[in-house]
């Protein structure tokens, strides 16, 4: 299991202390330990963990519901309900969608599932960065490779079929990507041309 | 059929039509009414939650009058911490209903940033009184208006500015970035956005977490008052008499409680006419929500602007006609689909949705007009000729629901 950066979020110092400990016991680290503080967004931007711990009535929600909006890599909050620890309303809440889980008095052996729904929460917002990532990248390399044939047919009077099989002649003879020889013809044409 | 409170069908009606209103009922909706099964609310005691800002009131004051006791129902005000906790607890059925954003049920309906579920709107709350305040610190250097304000952001690069509203796809984003547009800035690329929830706006604004706000009364004049931030313009100079709040619930609870929602909305159908009835009822309903339960602030910030009493802290005061309505003869509360609609024309103009709805559907699906129709009968109140109205905004574009894809692809400004 990997150690997660959590920020935890709670204006009740006895409580947060619980948590913390709980987090430190299943090898988590406490990035941060805020109460419902001003210039939340900044604060989150300058810490940035992987997960944040906040309780269901704290004001400071709305403050992170836009940061997840607004920034698809922002962390989704997990939110704690200290109160009314039913197991209706959680599965219901699970149900919803509702980033919730119910810690009833927030006893440390009870902190166990809140990090499990916690690491759940933060592979599933890895996962999302993933494949933004990925695709972001795949458009750059598509840039590169088209500016790759721009430089090939102009300088070597190729049409863009006869480009792009060039290219992929000189990835398959150096064992490169397709992208990395684009980007190296690119490269060379800045030198040379 | 009769409940304990003593109240039936007919006496119901025969009150109503006392009123003198019921002639301004049209007829067909009055047959409608009830027209079958028992009329008994399924639940006697509603939980309806609430922000504590100024128009909460007629939430607050349905319950404190007894308006509901006459409709069968027990309003139970609850004081909610955010909007997001507001959205969970109406998710999840810990609320049955809530004084919320217009916008954000619909977010939730459509599922931007968060769980998707069905919602509905019962009812429009009030209409203007939401301000747009700049701090103190922006008029030293010499911003006093938009124009003023849009050179200092052209003159330093992106992101400089910071604003914040209260909720991604609330009410209070949609003003400030149409009065941004409007005065050429581009909210999502000129200056940075944030949000934070009304009641801490000023301490916000205090510590220079942000440069401006958009917020509802009381907090802009509170900011006024604390001589922190200064009023630039009020949600009604953007829209004149824009819809703000609602009574909002999920669908399933309306599926499940028909006879409950109706009495909900007539009760604070009520309590929305008693509240405009006169300056000294105004005067009455800030004094009971400046409590501590309520908004927690003092009466005099809550009554000045809640009368129409406006000043801008810059020197300037004035009587606002178009101060916050509660009820204006009933055309305050309407569910209009041009209304619904017209949020969803900003989410889609500002990136909130990637492409278009199907904005009439939408619309039609959220905001429950039959619902209201019947609840607007029983409480002996006009209703409007169409489900659209038209108004000319701020930048001078009339939105009149008629063709919602054309108008929310013609903005200028946009994400």
């Amino acid at each position: 299991m990997r150690m997660l950066r959590v920020l935890v979020i709670d204006e009740l110092e006895a409580r947060a202390g619980e948590i913390c400990a709980g987090l430190a016991l299943a090898g988590h680290q406490v990035a941060a330990l805020l109460p419902t503080a001003a210039d939340l967004t900044r604060r989150v931007e300058e810490i940035g963990p992987d997960v944040i711990l906040i309780q269901t009535d704290a004001p400071s929600r709305d403050t992170l519901e836009h940061l997840a909006v607004i920034n698809a890599a922002a962390p989704r909050p997990v939110v704690m309900f200290a109160r009314r620890g039913d197991g209706p309303v959680m599965r219901k809440a699970f149900k919803a969608g509702v980033s919730a889980y119910v810690v009833d008095g927030l006893r440390r052996e009870r902190l166990k599932p809140l990090i499990e729904v916690a690491i759940a929460r933060f592979e599933e917002h890895q996962a999302l960065k993933c494949e933004r990532d990925d695709a972001t990248q795949k458009l750059a390399e598509r840039k590169t490779i088209d500016r790759a044939k721009g430089v090939l047919m102009k300088a070597r009077g190729m049409d863009e079929e006869q480009a792009y099989a060039a290219l992929r002649k000189l990835a398959m003879d150096r064992g490169q990507t397709l992208g990395r020889a684009a980007a190296d013809v690119v490269e060379m044409a800045k030198v040379l041309l | 059929m009769e409940d304990k409170n003593g109240f039936n069908r007919r006496n119901f009606l025969l009150a109503s039509a006392g009123a003198g209103l019921m002639a301004m009922v049209p007829p067909g909706v009055r047959a409608g009414a009830w027209a079958a099964g028992s009329d008994a609310p399924e639940k006697k005691e509603v939980r309806i939650g609430f922000i504590p800002l100024t128009d909460c009131a007629s939430v607050v004051m349905a319950s404190v009058m007894k308006f509901d006791e006459k409709y069968g129902i027990k309003i139970i005000p609850s004081k909610e911490a955010s909007w997001a906790s507001v959205r969970d607890k109406l998710v999840n059925g810990e609320l049955d209903a809530a004084h919320v954003l217009y916008g954000l049920i619909y977010g939730v309906h459509l599922g931007i940033g968060g769980p998707k579920k069905d919602m509905a709107n019962l009812m429009t709350i009030n209409n203007n009184g939401q301000g747009i305040s700049l701090a103190t610190q922006l008029k030293d250097k010499g911003v006093t208006d938009g124009p003023s304000l849009k050179k200092l952001v052209a003159a330093s690069s992106a992101g400089t500015y910071t604003f914040a509203q209260t909720f991604p796809t609330g009410t209070h984003a949609m003003w400030l970035y149409y009065w941004l547009a409007a005065n050429d800035i581009n909210p999502m690329k000129d200056v940075k956005s944030i949000v934070v929830p009304p009641p801490q706006m000023i301490a916000n604004v205090r510590v220079g977490a942000m440069h401006g706000f958009c917020v509802g009364e009381p907090w802009n004049q509170r900011g006024i008052v604390d001589k922190v931030s200064f009023s630039v313009a009020s949600s009604q100079d953007v829209w004149t008499d824009h819809p703000e709040k609602i009574v909002g619930t999920t669908a399933d609870w309306v599926a499940k409680n028909p006879n409950t929602a109706r009495a909900v909305v007539a009760a604070v159908l009520e309590a929305s006419r008693w509240i405009d009835a006169s300056p000294q009822n105004r005067s009455k309903t800030a004094e009971v929500i400046a409590a501590k339960s309520y908004v927690n602030t003092d009466v005099e910030v809550i009554r000045g602007r809640m009368i129409g009493q406006y000043e801008d802290g810059l020197g300037k005061s004035w009587s606002d006609k178009n101060h916050m309505k509660f009820f204006n003869d009933g055309a305050v509360n309407y569910p209009y689909l041009s209304d619904g609609m017209w949020f969803l024309t900003q989410h889609k103009r500002w990136g909130l949705l990637a492409t278009d709805p199907d904005y009439l559907k939408v619309a039609k699906e959220i905001n429950r007009i039959d619902i209201y129709k019947q609840a607007a009968a029983a409480a002996g109140v006009a209703l409007p000729k169409s489900d659209m109205r038209s108004h000319k905004l701020i930048d001078g574009t009339v939105w009149d629901g008629k063709d919602p894809k054309k108008y929310a692809a013609g903005f200028k400004v946009r994400a």
